[in-house]
């Protein structure tokens, strides 16, 4: 390979490199005699390996369901939180209609005038209206008190943990197992056990998008403060400030970048589950999506579904609000006024907007401004239904690329990992996370799939199949689409990286995708894939794409200028730039956006058994089909899903940092 | 400069929402009724006016029959009734609605939600009854709620029943009508016709949402068939691999059911199973994977809180009588699937057209 910038030799001593070698021929044998020892002793899971904690799960969900009423955690707890909870969804709903329309349009063009400028209140009050020209608005104010609430929620809980997590680095390798297992834990796992406690409707639907959205608060705001250069605090110390006067004065403030990043992904993550929240009975516009795929009314859905999706890009670009660095050219034709003055104006015309708004009766979204535009999806679907699955030259079209990947790749992949005796694919991947990063990671390996073997068992297939098992069905396909997913993503990456206009084209599309709700979807997949693994892995991929392509983006933007010219000056053609400067150095960037698409697969896993992937995202959706028999598999799968995301999160996020730390040292 | 703005700022929309907050009440009274008539309206508006005598008519607006009816002033604490999400449990519930509102005078709150989740909102009384329950799935629940804890309390049939089964498309049959019977299936070329990359060198048998009851994989087992069981996963999923075999006229083999919306537009047709035995019922019983027959009919049912009786007895015998039979149920259903009424609308109809049949219930 030839030398790129990042990895120019440095001196290290002929003892350390000795040392190394020794070290990797120590484990080579290490290794070998483990998978050798693996093979001899028994193929399968042994059944005493079971801990048994399916009949825990189930046994605990029982007894909260029989205790309800009286267990003092009902009284005390969950029943006064679920009155709060209700409470504020109901009062932000009720709110939010009588501000009516044209309020809530101005107050969101106010908001987003004061944290970003005229352009983030125009895009803000756009998306907001646009939510009543293709979504019923009323529906769309209760899913956005619902979200509202929880976005608060999860801050108000994210921050102060992000805080506690920069301060101690034990506290923060804690949490993040929590917040991994929060981030990858199926929600359906869940949903039944927060009826119990919460009740119906908001509480319960709040309760479960907090828990999903919390991670990226708490991630990024540690992230920041442990960014903040520790010169910039030791001055505020030596000036003889106090512990939180730092906080609040230096350190918060400097992080504050990724903690907007922070709320922009909880708004995001947040109005990822409105439908799924849907099914506790909220009423909202998650319901409208469900009552259409019920129906298989593809259209209708998309367009509740792209309701969803203005409503968060409103909430997203009014909250976070970046300020762009120049000004947009359109606006420099505006008169110039003072801050002050033109906050009079915003401040005014949303108050003069909300008492208009009831002077004149404007109670409904006026009908004459709604497009119904589920017609025209429709069309497409029906034009790609008749066009895209079948006759397509050369590929042949979906259903044809389904087949091969089901029967050419997903099932020697499955069989493979199936033939395998159980310890072999334990130490395989110890194996291969010490060659990634050291003991350290293997063993982290090894204790996560030794876990899955203790999961236990479920009836099926006309026996008993042990979670192992589908824990490979599972691996099988997670692999695979997340190949797929970088391959489609990578080259867009780059592309959308060196080029402004496609990262422009891209946007918009990467952003419907990543909040459309991926029931929306559904029908399409099925229909083009037809059901099974091969539409379960399509499911995961389209999901799994936008982030991959963002940040590889990202990363090829940040790469620093100098380098760049300097290859360039030298005499190295575009290609040459961007294949020996350029893409080596963004390569960490590119590396975390494969972990991210990673967590995203494994986060879909649960759609895709919704479409016939089956396996362990099947096993977790039945501790919602049927709670009183089947929480404790649900919880037995969930955990799999889980410790298998958390093994290939670790793996790949070693490679995103240490072959160069340690060349370093 | 930062912090002297954000005052201002944040005092102007303070006042903004105060003065849209206060000016509430005053024209909550005139609101129109059309504006809150939706479906889901529960925070507001039950305040409004005082209960009319019980003994009025219904009152009909019989000049547009197409348009939900005013409703009737209802006062007192609100009925919560669970639609799940299919078009049956919904016309039932709107059906009752009706009558609750305008014979007792007692709001009706109609909450549409998950099948699943709706018994825990019948333990804990935040929904007061469901109309609709399809006993098959959900004998667990009964056995903890209804039978185990008794917060639940069984409010009788509701007169339809339903039946799942096995269902192929009916160009299958025509083509080969050895199909029509399970034995059929014993020939595996012909079982190889719904072959899939899934299923392999098996016929695929497929099965939709993992919450409905499910015996296929036994039955497949117990008689030796050369089939694959499948799990779509969802209903949608489902649905939509049967508008996939209709374009291909490609086969498909699957657990369907009737009564469903989908069997007014495609023409399904049931494939016999063994009829149900002394063994089968036995095995039903005993769970022990041994089930090798039809699926047994699900008469549909009733449920309702145990603490409605007490909460309002007026309804709680309503609902305890209410009864419709499976032609008066399709037919409502009609009004919503085939004319593409609401349900709101096509239970109001029926209520205005059948006084008699539902006066009967009040008593």
């Amino acid at each position: 390979m030839a030398v790129s910038v990042e990895t120019l030799p440095t001196l290290v001593s002929d003892e350390v490199l000795i040392a190394r070698r020794r070290e990797r021929r120590i484990g080579f044998v290490v290794f070998t005699g483990l998978a050798v020892l693996a093979f001899v002793v028994p193929h399968e899971v042994p059944s005493w390996m079971d801990t048994g904690i399916q009949r825990w799960a189930q046994d605990r969900y029982r007894w909260s369901i029989l205790n309800r009423e009286s267990a003092l955690i009902f009284r005390w707890f969950f029943n006064p939180v679920t009155d709060a909870l209700n409470w504020s969804v109901e009062h932000a709903e009720s709110w939010l209609l009588a501000l009516r329309w044209p309020g809530v349009v101005a107050v969101t063009a106010a908001v987003g005038w004061r944290t970003g400028g005229v352009r983030a209140a125009i895009i803000g009050a756009a998306a907001m209206g646009g939510v009543g020209v293709i979504a019923d608005w009323d529906l769309a104010m209760r899913t956005l008190a619902i979200m509202l609430v929880a976005v608060l929620i999860a801050l108000l809980l994210g921050v102060p943990l992000g805080i506690l997590a920069a301060q101690s680095d034990r506290f923060e390798r804690v949490l993040r197992v929590v917040l991994d297992t929060a981030q990858v834990m199926p929600v359906f796992v869940y949903f039944s056990p927060l009826q119990v406690a919460f009740a119906l409707k908001f509480a319960p639907a709040v309760m479960a998008t907090v828990i999903y959205a919390l991670p990226p608060a708490v991630r990024l705001t540690n992230l920041g403060l442990r960014q903040v250069p520790v010169v910039a605090t030791e001055v505020a110390e030596s000036f003889g400030s106090t512990k939180l006067q730092r906080l609040f004065k230096v350190q918060l403030p400097m992080a504050r970048r990724s903690i907007l990043l922070g709320l922009n992904q909880v708004i995001m993550m947040a109005f990822a589950i409105v439908v799924l929240a849907a099914l506790l009975g909220t009423g909202d516009l998650g319901q409208e999506v469900l009552k259409a795929i019920q129906k298989t009314e593809v259209g209708t859905a998309f367009a509740a579904g792209m309701g969803v999706v203005l409503l968060a890009v409103a909430l997203d670009r009014v909250t976070t609000g970046e300020r762009p660095a120049h000004r947009l050219r359109l606006l420099n034709w505006l008169p110039r006024v003072p801050f002050r003055v033109a906050g009079a104006i915003a401040v005014g015309g949303a108050v003069a907007t909300v008492i208009a708004a009831r002077v004149f009766e404007w109670q409904q979204f006026p009908s004459w401004l709604t497009i119904d535009i589920a017609p025209t999806i429709d069309g497409w679907f029906d034009w790609a239904k008749n066009n895209v699955r079948k006759g397509v030259p050369v590929i042949g079209g979906t259903q044809a690329i389904s087949d091969f990947l089901t029967t050419w790749v997903l099932d020697p992949l499955r069989d493979f990992l199936w033939w395998l005796p159980w310890l072999v694919v334990v130490v395989g991947l110890a194996f291969v996370g010490w060659l990634s990063k050291g003991w350290r990671l293997a063993l982290t390996v090894t204790v996560c799939m030794v876990l899955i073997g203790t999961m236990g068992s479920i009836p099926g297939g006309g026996g008993r199949v042990t979670l192992w098992d589908l824990a490979m069905d599972t691996l099988s396909q997670v692999l695979v689409a997340i190949v797929l997913s970088v391959l489609i993503a990578l080259p867009l990456g780059i592309l959308a990286g060196r080029s402004d206009l496609v990262e422009r084209l891209l946007r918009p599309f990467l952003d419907i995708a990543q909040v459309l709700p991926q029931f929306v979807y559904l029908i399409p997949v099925v229909f083009l894939f037809s059901i099974g693994r091969a539409a379960g892995v399509a499911a995961c991929v389209v999901y799994a794409v936008p982030p991959c392509i963002r940040l590889t983006a990202l990363g090829m933007r940040e790469v620093a200028m100098p380098p760049r010219e300097a290859a360039i000056s030298f005499g190295a053609t575009g290609r040459q730039e961007m294949r020996f400067v350029q893409l080596p150095l963004a390569r960490k960037a590119i590396l975390l956006g494969i972990n991210q698409t990673l967590m995203m697969v494994l986060a879909t896993v649960i759609i895709a058994a919704l479409v016939g992937a089956g396996s362990l995202g099947l096993v977790a959706y039945e501790a919602t089909a049927k709670p009183n028999v089947k929480l404790g598999q649900g919880v037995a799968g969930g955990l799999s899903i889980v410790l298998l995301a958390i093994m290939l999160d670790r793996i790949t996020q070693a490679w995103g940092t240490s072959p160069d730390t340690d060349r370093r040292t | 400069m930062f912090r002297g703005k954000r005052r201002i700022f944040a005092a102007g929309l303070l006042l903004a929402t105060f003065a849209t907050a206060c000016g509430d009440d005053a024209d909550s009274t005139v609101a129109p009724a059309s504006t809150t008539a939706g479906a889901t309206d529960s925070t507001e508006g039950s305040d409004t006016t005082e209960a009319g005598s019980d003994t009025t008519e219904a009152v009909a607006d019989t000049t547009e029959p197409s348009a939900p009816s005013e409703a009737c002033p209802t006062s007192g604490e609100a009925i919560t009734l669970a639609v799940n999400p299919w078009t049956g449990s919904a016309v039932n519930a709107y059906v009752a609605k009706s009558i609750i509102e305008c014979e007792l005078g007692t709001p009706v709150e109609i909450i549409e939600i998950d099948e699943n989740a709706t018994w825990v909102g019948l333990d804990d009384g935040s929904i007061d009854a469901v109309l609709e329950i399809w006993p098959s799935g959900h004998a667990a629940d009964f056995d903890t709620y209804i039978a185990g804890k008794g917060s639940v309390v069984d409010l009788g049939p509701l007169g339809p029943s339903a039946k799942i089964g096995w269902y192929v498309p009916k160009f299958v049959v025509d083509a080969h009508p050895e199909l029509a019977t399970w034995e059929g299936f014993q020939n595996p070329e012909l079982a190889k016709l719904f072959a899939t990359a899934e299923s392999g060198d098996l016929g695929q048998f497929t099965m939709g949402d993992p919450s409905y009851v499910t015996y296929d994989e036994q039955i497949i087992a117990n008689l030796g068939l050369p089939l694959k069981y499948v799990v779509a996963g969802s209903e949608a999923a489902l649905l939509t691999a049967i508008d996939q075999s209709i374009a291909d006229q490609k086969p498909i083999l699957m657990q369907f059911w009737q009564p469903h919306w989908k069997q007014l537009e495609v023409e399904l047709v049931e494939v016999k199973l063994p009829d149900i035995s002394p063994a089968c019922e036995a095995a039903l019983a005993s769970q022990d994977g041994t089930y090798a027959c039809d699926y047994p009919v699900d008469e549909l049912y009733k449920a309702a809180n145990a603490g409605l009786e007490e909460k309002n007895a007026a309804a709680f015998n309503l609902l305890k009588n209410l009864q419709l039979t499976t032609e008066q149920q399709s037919e409502i259903a009609g009004y919503v699937d085939r004319d593409g009424m609401s349900a709101a609308e096509a239970g109001q109809k029926w209520v205005d057209a059948n006084a008699a049949v539902w006066q009967a219930w009040l008593s």
